[in-house]
């Protein structure tokens, strides 16, 4: 019985105390909290390989120390997994998964161990719990949502939009957006309608649309939809501008379509690094295909100046949780998508791009920068 | 089981990490959900797909009263478990009465619903996002933190709730739900209520679910709608599967293996889901009974197995009032296009043997089948002791004094001879004792109560015969009826068995025995009706039957005395 019961608890105190966990004191660790199976795989492995790249930047003098774990898609292995990573010696900041409910969870858990999660989640809510240990690398949908709506409405000189928008939060929180972002110019959609993720047909949508007389198709879909959508319009002859919400930017969305389907169509994102429009973005990008042998995205680039700040500020002298945070709170970086800044809330990124296609290839061009468009709106 | 207590107990007080405290509290979370689903699931044999679903509701009415309207732990954590069981009680009724398959899918729809109402009904439950800044349980004025004194709490509960949850399994609710999962028919006519019996344990499993909800928003603090996904769902039914079917342990040791065996692997980054899925299916090959089984079998094999003590023998009481007897008029039942019964008229008086014979498909089984309730009559009328039971269902027949045998005989696999057999007195007995007690009276009275400690698996026909008879004559009924007992058994068998059957009758037991062997019937039996395509072609004295050209011809497609019915 005496044998039975040490296997049993040495077995359940190997779980607890690994020994990677024995470290340097003064080893400064980043874990990498990601989702990397489950419905976000490919937006986490973008996010995890941007926090990756990032971490080879080791700076001088200080000894680097990283871990990547699969969070999934429940909060409650969030939370768990940075607990996990809090009592791996001593964590300077953790790049978080981009899945707002994941983030929502581990925003407590985060302010009571006092560590900074650097994230490029864009659930608007994430930076409006008070809380002073979240950054988000991404611009939200208030920021996204201008760009589009004004590329619409000064750049196309469009007035009848049709939104198509998805019935998630997403979609929901976008569609708002889109929303206020054209009554402040002045613009009344012609259409709106959400749609279900998993419908296989969207051709009774574009109908309907298209039966409303608007002069633009106005996007705001998942990866998939955005690119059934485009394949329905292509087959079906529309002639209509069409401009995507930021998943058509993905290289994985333009893999889904032929490049003459992606004709006309244009994209507002974050950023898009395989369109390298600075030399800085193309080393990125070319530094990204080398390592992970894929096209990266603005997740990557945006998770990559995250991390990147951090290391700067470690540079800086901050050695410790708090210093980063002061440091991300206080100081402004220009990072390769943008320059970025908190507003006091963690809201770090605040520009937006505008991308089309050209028929020719699934490398879009960046057409128009938006710096801070809610404020111009304004 | 006690090595493993003090185990986790050794380890949460001095090696846990912070991080260690955590995977423990959530696995104590989940061994609190599978409690419930062992009841319904592993003891009951429905499959409830909705087990995750109610661990979500009672997630979120903790995280609403919690964070909407400041509640506290006292308020929230039964509301979370009442909520729950409020939703299953009319659910139930409208789904339990499914087959396996079309129950699990209609459970699984209910999930589906709560999730798509969780996620469009954002004013109350935050729709997609969810609730974030859901408070820590707070008892008594005080909050508990997360880490010893939050593993401490669920611990306590799971503690409770396995307590609760092992005293059922092995009470008469846990053994009721065993016979109805093993076979329900037989449990019916058993006098085992399956319809109440399934809600029971649906409601029982839904107050599990919504503690162990309420206590998993309390450890993450927020809650969403992944909570009312499926894979919380396949988690509950995983941790049931590998720690033991129906067993409490096995909830404890199945959530506990399962939610530390990812984190041993969290170095292979998503490689650690090969690895877990490898360790899953070896655990569900090697040892299909689960853990707790495979630890039972490796004890046993070292330590020899303990033999179970008894209670004496205890005659069980005679029913206050004797019955009438069975009458029946006018029976009639047909399936599709066939009349299998046909205007079927008999009565069965206290202290008679009647017998029932016809050729195979004459629709003798129908009969029996339609007496004991299994089958419903298109027409005629049944009184029992003289009270109208037509139509009435099989645990009411049984219960108001009709027992009966089946040509198989019924008896659950992997269940011991006096459990089958107790199993008659269930729905009887104050509790499993005086049943089994009750047990040990009819089988020493069949001459089989040496039997009582083995199982029933690998019993000689004749044997199984018995006890399957012991079970019937355990309730003591005022009507018998016997569905060809003397199929297997050898002359001597056959003899003591006709020797019982008169002290029955003499007892006052009005006896129908449907019969093939007619030198073991007609000089047992008083009267005898034959049955031909449903019809009744003769009913008289057994004498006559050897005679009667009907029934000969009925026999042979003659009318040529009969070989069969003169032998």
């Amino acid at each position: 019985m005496r044998r039975a019961l040490s296997l049993l608890i040495g077995l359940l105190a190997a779980s607890s105390c690994p020994s990677s966990a024995v470290r340097a004191d003064d080893t400064l660790s980043f874990p990498v909290l990601v989702p990397l199976t489950g419905f976000l795989s490919l937006e986490g492995t973008s996010q995890r390989n941007g926090a990756v790249l990032a971490l080879r930047q080791t700076p001088a003098g200080v000894a680097i120390a990283s871990e990547v774990v699969d969070t999934g898609t429940s909060p409650e292995a969030a939370v768990t997994a940075l607990e996990r990573a809090a009592g791996r010696g001593t964590v300077g900041a953790v790049a978080a998964s981009m899945l707002g409910t994941q983030m929502l969870a581990m925003l407590p858990l985060a302010q009571e161990l006092k560590l900074p999660l650097v994230t490029v989640s864009g659930t608007a809510s994430i930076t409006e719990q008070g809380n002073p240990w979240v950054f988000r690398f991404f611009p939200g949908d208030a920021v996204t949502k201008a760009a589009h709506a004004r590329y619409v409405v000064e750049e196309l000189g469009r007035r009848q939009p049709a939104i198509i928008y998805q019935t998630t939060a997403y979609g929901q929180s976008g569609k708002a957006h889109l929303d206020a972002a054209f009554k402040a110019l002045g613009v009344t959609p012609v259409f709106e309608e959400g749609v279900d993720p998993a419908a296989k047909d969207l051709l009774p949508v574009l109908t309907k649309a298209l039966a409303a007389k608007p002069d633009v198709l106005v996007l705001h879909l998942h990866s998939s939809p955005t690119a059934l959508l485009l394949r329905q319009a292509a087959s079906s002859g529309v002639t209509l501008p069409i401009v995507a919400g930021s998943a058509m930017h993905q290289p994985s969305t333009a893999a889904l379509l032929e490049p003459a389907e992606l004709k006309g169509v244009c994209a507002e994102t974050a950023a898009s690094p395989i369109s390298g429009d600075t030399p800085e973005v193309r080393a990125f990008t070319d530094a990204y295909r080398a390592a992970f042998g894929k096209e990266p995205d603005a997740f990557a680039l945006g998770q990559y100046d995250g991390i990147t700040m951090v290391l700067e500020a470690v540079k800086a002298g901050a050695r410790s949780p708090d210093a980063i945070r002061k440091a991300l709170s206080s100081e402004t970086f220009k990072g390769l998508a943008m320059t970025y800044k908190s507003d006091g809330k963690g809201n770090m990124a605040h520009s937006a791009v505008i991308v089309c296609y050209d028929g020719a290839s699934r490398v879009p061009t960046l057409v128009k920068r938006y710096d801070d468009p809610t404020l111009a709106a304004k | 089981m006690g090595v493993g207590a003090l185990a986790l107990l050794a380890y949460a007080l001095a090696f846990a990490s912070p991080y260690g405290l955590r995977v423990l509290t959530v696995a104590g979370v989940y061994a609190l959900a599978t409690f419930g689903f062992q009841i319904v699931f592993g003891l009951g044999g429905a499959l409830s797909l909705a087990q995750g679903a109610f661990f979500g509701v009672g997630a979120y009415v903790t995280g609403i009263l919690g964070s909407r309207y400041g509640l506290g732990f006292e308020a929230t954590f039964p509301l979370s478990m009442l909520v729950p069981l409020l939703l299953a009680l009319p659910v139930g009724l409208a789904v339990l009465r499914l087959d396996s398959h079309y129950f699990a899918l209609a459970t699984l729809g209910i999930a589906q619903v709560l999730h798509l109402l969780a996620v469009n009904l954002p004013e109350l439950t935050g729709g997609s996002n969810g609730l974030a800044g859901v408070p820590a349980a707070v008892l008594f004025g005080w909050a508990v933190p997360r880490g010893l004194p939050m593993a401490g709490l669920v611990w306590g509960l799971v503690a409770l709730g396995g307590l609760i949850g092992w005293r059922l399994a092995r009470g008469r609710l846990g053994r009721s739900l065993t016979m109805l999962r093993d076979d329900p028919l037989a449990a019916a006519t058993l006098g085992l209520d399956v319809g109440r019996l399934r809600l029971a344990a649906f409601g029982i499993s839904a107050l599990f679910a919504g503690a162990a909800g309420a206590l998993a928003v309390h450890t993450q603090r927020v809650v969403s709608p992944e909570v009312l996904e499926f894979p919380v769902m396949i988690s509950i039914l995983t941790v049931a599967i590998v720690g033991g079917r129906g067993r409490m342990a096995g909830a404890v040791v199945g959530a506990v293996l399962l939610l530390h065996l990812p984190e041993w692997f969290r170095f292979l980054e998503r490689g650690y889901l090969v690895v877990y899925g490898a360790a899953l299916l070896a655990t569900v090959v090697l040892a299909p009974e689960g853990l707790t089984g495979l630890l039972d079998r490796i004890a046993a094999r070292l330590a020899g197995r303990r033999p179970r003590a008894m209670a004496d023998a205890k005659e069980p009481p005679l029913p206050p009032i004797r019955s009438e007897g069975l009458t029946v008029e006018g029976l009639r039942k047909s399936f599709g296009g066939v009349r299998a019964v046909d205007g079927v008229s008999l009565d069965l008086r206290p202290g008679t043997v009647t017998g029932l014979i016809g050729p195979n498909g004459s629709g003798k089984s129908t009969v029996v089948n339609l007496l004991s309730g299994l089958e419903r009559s298109d027409a005629g009328r049944v009184l029992l002791g003289g009270r109208e039971v037509t139509g009435a269902r099989a645990d009411r027949l049984a219960r108001a004094g009709l027992a009966r045998s089946f040509q198989a005989a019924a008896l659950p696999q992997g269940a011991g001879v006096l459990e089958a057999v107790a199993a008659a007195r269930l729905a009887f007995d104050p509790d499993t004792a005086t049943a089994e007690a009750h047990a040990r009276w009819a089988l020493d009275r069949l001459g089989v109560g040496h039997l009582a400690g083995q199982s029933c698996d690998g019993l000689p026909a004749a044997l199984r015969r018995r006890v399957e008879l012991a079970r019937a004559l355990l309730r003591r009924p005022a009507v018998l009826l016997l569905d060809e007992p003397a199929a297997g058994l050898t002359d001597g068998e056959k003899a003591e068995l006709a020797a019982l059957l008169r002290e029955l009758a003499g007892e006052g037991m009005a006896i129908l025995l449907v019969e093939h062997d007619m030198g073991f019937l007609l000089p047992l039996a008083g009267r005898v009706l034959c049955l031909d395509r449903g019809r009744v072609i003769y009913d008289g004295p057994a004498d006559g039957v050897r005679h009667d050209v009907a029934v000969s011809a009925a026999y042979l497609g003659s009318s040529r005395s009969n070989p069969a019915v003169s032998a």
